[in-house]
């Protein structure tokens, strides 16, 4: 049976964070859209800890609202404890980070996918999909329904063959208490595209009641919430529209409580039961095949690795406001349920505790990122787009950044307009998807700031201005707030201009407040100006000297990122190139000059043969893909 | 089209010594130089006559220069061509200043490959600069390679490490600040710069090794006006190649030949007499003689047996060891060497002394015997452990000692973490061009080696 019998644009098939953003940005972009969700209660579940944003994820959120993503506004309606990390360094890296209430968090997603127009959201889950030609053009549910339509965006998650490990206990699914996507593999398998297995862990939940919380260590919010949206620029009917259809706020509002976080750490106790139960471990008894990541390590990790370090730290996260169910975080593990009980009762403050849920180990397939574009289409399937953890990736944030860029890509191949695609310089969420698909990636993947080479160019509150032309080229802004971000624009470049040209008793104002001295003048009209551009006015006047030096690299390295490599470039018929090379660039596909010199073993050498060959076939200017 | 952001700069001629020596330059700074080295306006075509002066304003050679404006050039770019005296150390300083003045060393090709990609040169033309391109940095990869699989690639990689390990320390809490990580220890930062720092500077001493591998032993000859300097080197070459003059005064200019004794090759540098009352134009001459020995590695003091020599200048006999100088007793054909000689000349020197005859060739064997057993004693400090950095590496090491001293005091003035690994992350960029580029990948591989992240 076909559905509707309609052609969508674009599908959709997933429902996380990836899968969200896809829709929202496709629909949003006027695509006719479908999401297709396993389970529609399950919506924009946050499957591990109960918090967005942190160090570079923060910065990416940014991003996200300044491309018309959902995560950011979500998180500020729904987070219910907000921190600025990194506050005593420079305003380069500190990044916001919320706990949210897991629950509002995805109802209100939900809610704001329901009433999205051109959107329609359907529960079934994708068996498989539909190819022609070399094209996908749609897919099959369990409930023998078929979907078509011009491309398809693929967000797993881990329900790719998900199998979940509890010590020696096995079950099929990509999270506990969820169905697994069985079938779905060998669609991928069958056109050619490469899969491998990725392991990742969460720890187990436990009853509020049951813990005791004056032996441990409380963790407030920050006085003063840093958000993750820019509120400044929006037009106040962008604002919160699901809130205005009537439905009540429901994570923190100003003025009210935040809730706390509680810290504790293991003991010689935890790390004995931890050591004598070993063999136990689905990680350590050889169970679990799938690589984890490095940055996540489980409790036996910890142990086995660092094992002079006499204790680790926990943080016990509430999941919500209407519930009494907290995250363990720190405590990710494959034990077995029982040492598992034993392993948290030997914890400072949860001697008592009840576990509501067990902690697991998941693994799933993934699909190498280097076999996609930098659009995230694949190379092997025409109008197949994949986002989030299928691309090896770690973290909602890292998902949902995907998420949108494959949705906006998957609506401009639709139409056959040109691909969004952001520099190294311009975004960690260009970092993020350079690294991708020109490095690929062996564990899960997840964004540090020390990933971006121009970090310093990557301050939270200048997403906006750094991705303006990007949302104005592609439409994902409404007019007033583009109108609202130039507008900041100018003032922000007005104030620069002042601050190096005006000086007091022969000295430079920029010079006064880089000394950081007093005497720096801060005329009327300045204290006038909003927070937002003043923050952006001085972190660019302190900074002068470093962005700079990062601009000037970003011009050396620039003429070699827009020299585009024809997709019909047969590498191994170019003389000059070395075989080996030849080789690498032909499974590759290198799309720029600038990514051909970042994958490992490309000299150079091979650049300037490439770049001779290109440059005198006139081919460097055409847009492909 | 494509842009090139920076100017290059070559040396065109072969080196060695010839009647000219060509530099070429080309890039958007072309006219710039011409302005700024010369004071004129740049004229297209037109070659003119000009004082070469250095950044620091001394007079390096008089030169003749020509512009070429934009599509008129070889490479299609605004270029430049200077043409100084035949001798390597000018066209080296030449260099070196243009460098100092904000040009790139070209690589290899890279004129053509210019030349190619402003379509200068057609397709076929093109073809066949691809396989230069092609076969010159190939070899250019074996010789490099030979050197990161021995000493330089063990030291480059200790050096990288140390680095690697500074970084991950100072990402650490740049990335994880809520994490339980031990309390930041700046002190230790601090000490592993400094031991970085030590590491870079040891392989940039290094760099003189270098020279004297690809370029031979800077050996000097030095003596009073007409001892026979001149005669002697034509001897040792076995040419005539110094003009040779009963004149005193005659080598003005620097006569420079490349023999081989053995295994060892010597660059042999004629010099201006050492007149203890030397006229204006001598005095120049003079002055050089004493910057060239100022670096030489071996020196060959030749002393007139037949006339009295005056003593030489305090700062150059300082030099002279006994691993290192050879004292000559020329024109014992006409007459025989008292034994006291060198105490009388050059008091307190303990040189080997061999007597010759420039002019019949008597005792030159000798001469060539003791040269050799020299060189083999300077042989050792460039054996199969030491490294020997060329300038590239020189220019990479320089740069990335110039970060880390920046990083350096950064730490000390207590400054943003972030700007601090700013600067670390240059130094590991330009240590990355002599041994490949460093992977951020491996600085993650440290950092979760040293540290238990994750919550």
């Amino acid at each position: 049976m076909i559905f509707n019998k309609i052609k969508f644009d674009v599908i959709v098939c997933g429902a996380g964070h990836a899968g969200a953003e896809a829709a929202l940005a496709a629909s949003r972009m006027g695509a006719s859209t479908l999401l297709l969700t396993g389970n529609i209660d399950t919506i924009a579940q946050m499957s591990c800890n109960p918090a967005i944003g942190g160090q570079a994820k923060g910065q990416m959120v940014r991003e996200i609202d300044a491309l018309g993503g959902e995560m950011a506004i979500n998180t500020d309606v729904t987070g219910i404890q907000f921190r600025l990390l990194n506050e005593s360094k420079g305003a380069a890296v500190q990044s916001p980070r919320a706990q949210c209430d897991k629950k509002a968090y995805q109802f209100r997603l939900k809610h704001t996918l329901e009433l999205q127009p051109n959107l329609q959201v359907f529960q079934a889950t994708v068996t498989s999909l539909i190819f022609e030609q070399g094209k996908v053009v749609g897919c099959r549910t369990n409930l023998d329904i078929e979907f078509y339509g011009r491309t398809v965006v693929v967000t797993t998650g881990t329900f790719l063959r998900g199998l979940m490990h509890i010590g020696q206990n096995k079950t099929e699914g990509g999270r506990l208490g969820d169905f697994s996507a069985k079938t779905l593999s060998a669609s991928f398998l069958e056109v050619g595209i490469e899969l491998q297995r990725l392991k990742t862990g969460t720890p187990p939940r436990l009853l509020g009641r049951s813990l005791d919380f004056t032996k441990m260590l409380e963790q407030k919010g920050d006085a003063h919430p840093t958000l993750f949206a820019f509120h400044d620029t929006r037009d106040p009917q962008d604002l919160f529209h699901v809130e205005q259809t009537g439905e009540r706020r429901l994570g923190w509002a100003p003025g009210g409580e935040q809730v706390s976080c509680w810290m504790t750490h293991t003991t010689a106790e935890t790390a004995d039961i931890v050591r004598r139960n070993l063999s136990k471990s689905a990680m350590y008894s050889g169970e679990i095949k799938g690589v984890g990541p490095r940055y996540c390590p489980s409790i036996e990790d910890k142990f086995v690795r660092f094992a002079d370090k006499p204790r680790h730290l926990l943080f016990i996260e509430p999941e919500g406001r209407t519930t009494n169910e907290y995250y363990v975080n720190g405590l990710s593990t494959s034990l077995p349920f029982d040492v598992q009980i034993d392993v948290v009762r030997s914890i400072p403050g949860l001697e008592k505790a009840q576990l509501l849920r067990p902690a697991y180990a998941v693994e799933y397939d993934f699909a190498p990122p280097t076999q996609l574009y930098p659009s995230l289409e694949s190379k092997r399937v025409e109008n197949l787009f994949f986002a989030g953890q299928i691309n090896g990736t770690s973290g909602y944030e890292e998902a949902a950044v995907q998420g949108l860029v494959a949705g906006v890509n998957a609506v401009q191949k639709a139409r056959g307009g040109a691909p969004l695609v952001m520099q190294r310089h311009e975004s960690y969420i260009g970092v993020l998807i350079d690294d991708l698909v020109t490095k690929g990636t062996t564990e899960p993947y997840r964004m540090f700031t020390s990933r971006a080479e121009h970090r310093l160019l990557f301050n939270h509150g200048s997403a906006e201005l750094r991705l303006l032309h990007h949302a104005t080229k592609h439409g994902l802004l409404s007019r007033s707030r583009i109108d609202r971000i130039k507008f900041k624009r100018d003032r922000v470049q007005h104030w620069m201009g002042i601050f190096e040209t005006k000086r007091s008793n022969g000295a430079l104002w920029g010079d006064l407040m880089r000394s950081g001295g007093a005497g720096v003048p801060t005329p009327h009209s300045f204290s006038d100006e909003t927070p937002e551009v003043r923050a952006e006015v001085v972190y660019n006047v302190i900074y002068q000297g470093y962005i700079d030096r990062e601009n000037r690299h970003v011009r050396k390295l620039s003429h070699i990122e827009k020299i585009r490599i024809p997709a019909d470039l047969d590498f191994l018929a170019i003389r000059g190139l070395r075989r080996e090379c030849a080789q690498k660039l032909a499974a590759f596909k290198p799309f720029t000059l600038g990514q051909a010199s970042r994958i490992s073993g490309i000299n150079p050498a091979d650049i300037s043969v490439l770049m001779v060959l290109i440059e005198s076939s006139g081919a460097g200017e055409s847009d492909q893909n | 089209m494509l842009r090139h952001i920076d100017t290059i700069a070559a040396l065109a001629t072969p080196v060695g010594t010839a009647a000219i020596a060509l530099v070429r330059i080309s890039g958007p700074e072309a006219a710039r130089l011409v302005r700024d080295i010369f004071g004129e306006t740049p004229v297209a075509r037109l070659a003119r006559h000009a004082d070469y002066r250095d950044v620091a304003g001394m007079l390096l050679d008089d030169v003749l220069f020509t512009f070429f404006a934009g599509t008129a050039s070889y490479t299609g770019e605004d270029s430049l061509e200077i043409s100084c005296h035949g001798n390597p150390y000018i066209a080296q300083r030449l260099l070196e200043d243009l460098l100092a003045r904000g040009c790139r060393s070209a690589g290899a090709g890279e004129f053509t490959q210019r030349a190619f990609l402003n379509g200068q040169m057609d397709l076929v033309q093109a073809e066949a600069v691809m396989d230069l391109i092609q076969a010159r940095s190939e070899r250019a990869l074996m010789a490099a390679n030979r050197q990161l699989r021995g000493a330089l690639g063990r030291q480059m990689t200790v050096l990288i490490d140390g680095l690697l390990l500074t970084l991950a320390r100072v990402e650490a809490y740049i990335d994880f600040p809520d994490e339980d990580l031990p309390l930041e220890d700046r002190a230790l930062v601090a000490e592993q710069i400094a031991d970085v720092l030590r590491g870079t500077d040891r392989l940039l001493a290094t760099s003189h090794y270098g020279e004297v591998l690809r370029h031979g032993i800077k050996t000097v000859i030095i003596g009073a006006p007409n001892a026979g300097k001149s005669s002697l080197l034509n001897r040792l070459v076995g040419r005539e190649r110094a003009i040779v003059s009963p004149e005193p005064g005659t080598t003005r200019d620097f006569i420079e030949e490349v023999i081989n004794l053995g295994p060892h090759c010597l660059r042999l540098i004629d010099t201006a007499g050492l007149n203890p009352t030397p006229g204006a134009v001598e005095k120049l001459g003079i002055g050089k003689t004493f910057e060239i020995a100022a670096e030489a590695d071996l020196f060959v003091v030749v002393v007139d047996v037949t006339s009295p020599t005056p003593l030489l200048d305090k700062v150059l006999s300082d030099r002279f060891t006994v691993a290192n100088t050879v004292v000559i007793f020329n024109k014992t054909d006409i007459r025989s060497p008292a034994t006291a000689m060198t105490e009388e000349f050059l008091p307190g020197l303990k040189a080997t002394v061999v007597s010759v005859s420039a002019k019949s060739g008597a005792g030159l064997e000798a001469l060539r015997m003791t040269l050799a057993e020299l060189a083999e004693g300077l042989a050792p400090a460039m054996g199969d452990d030491v490294v020997a950095i060329n300038a590239r590496h020189a220019r990479a090491l320089g740069q990335a000692r110039a970060d880390l001293a920046a990083a350096a005091q950064k730490l000390e003035a207590g400054e943003a973490a972030e700007l601090l690994a700013s600067d670390l992350r240059g130094a590991l960029v330009s240590l990355g061009e002599i041994s490949g580029k460093v992977d951020n990948e491996r600085m993650l591989d440290a950092l979760f080696a040293n540290f238990c992240i994750g919550k």
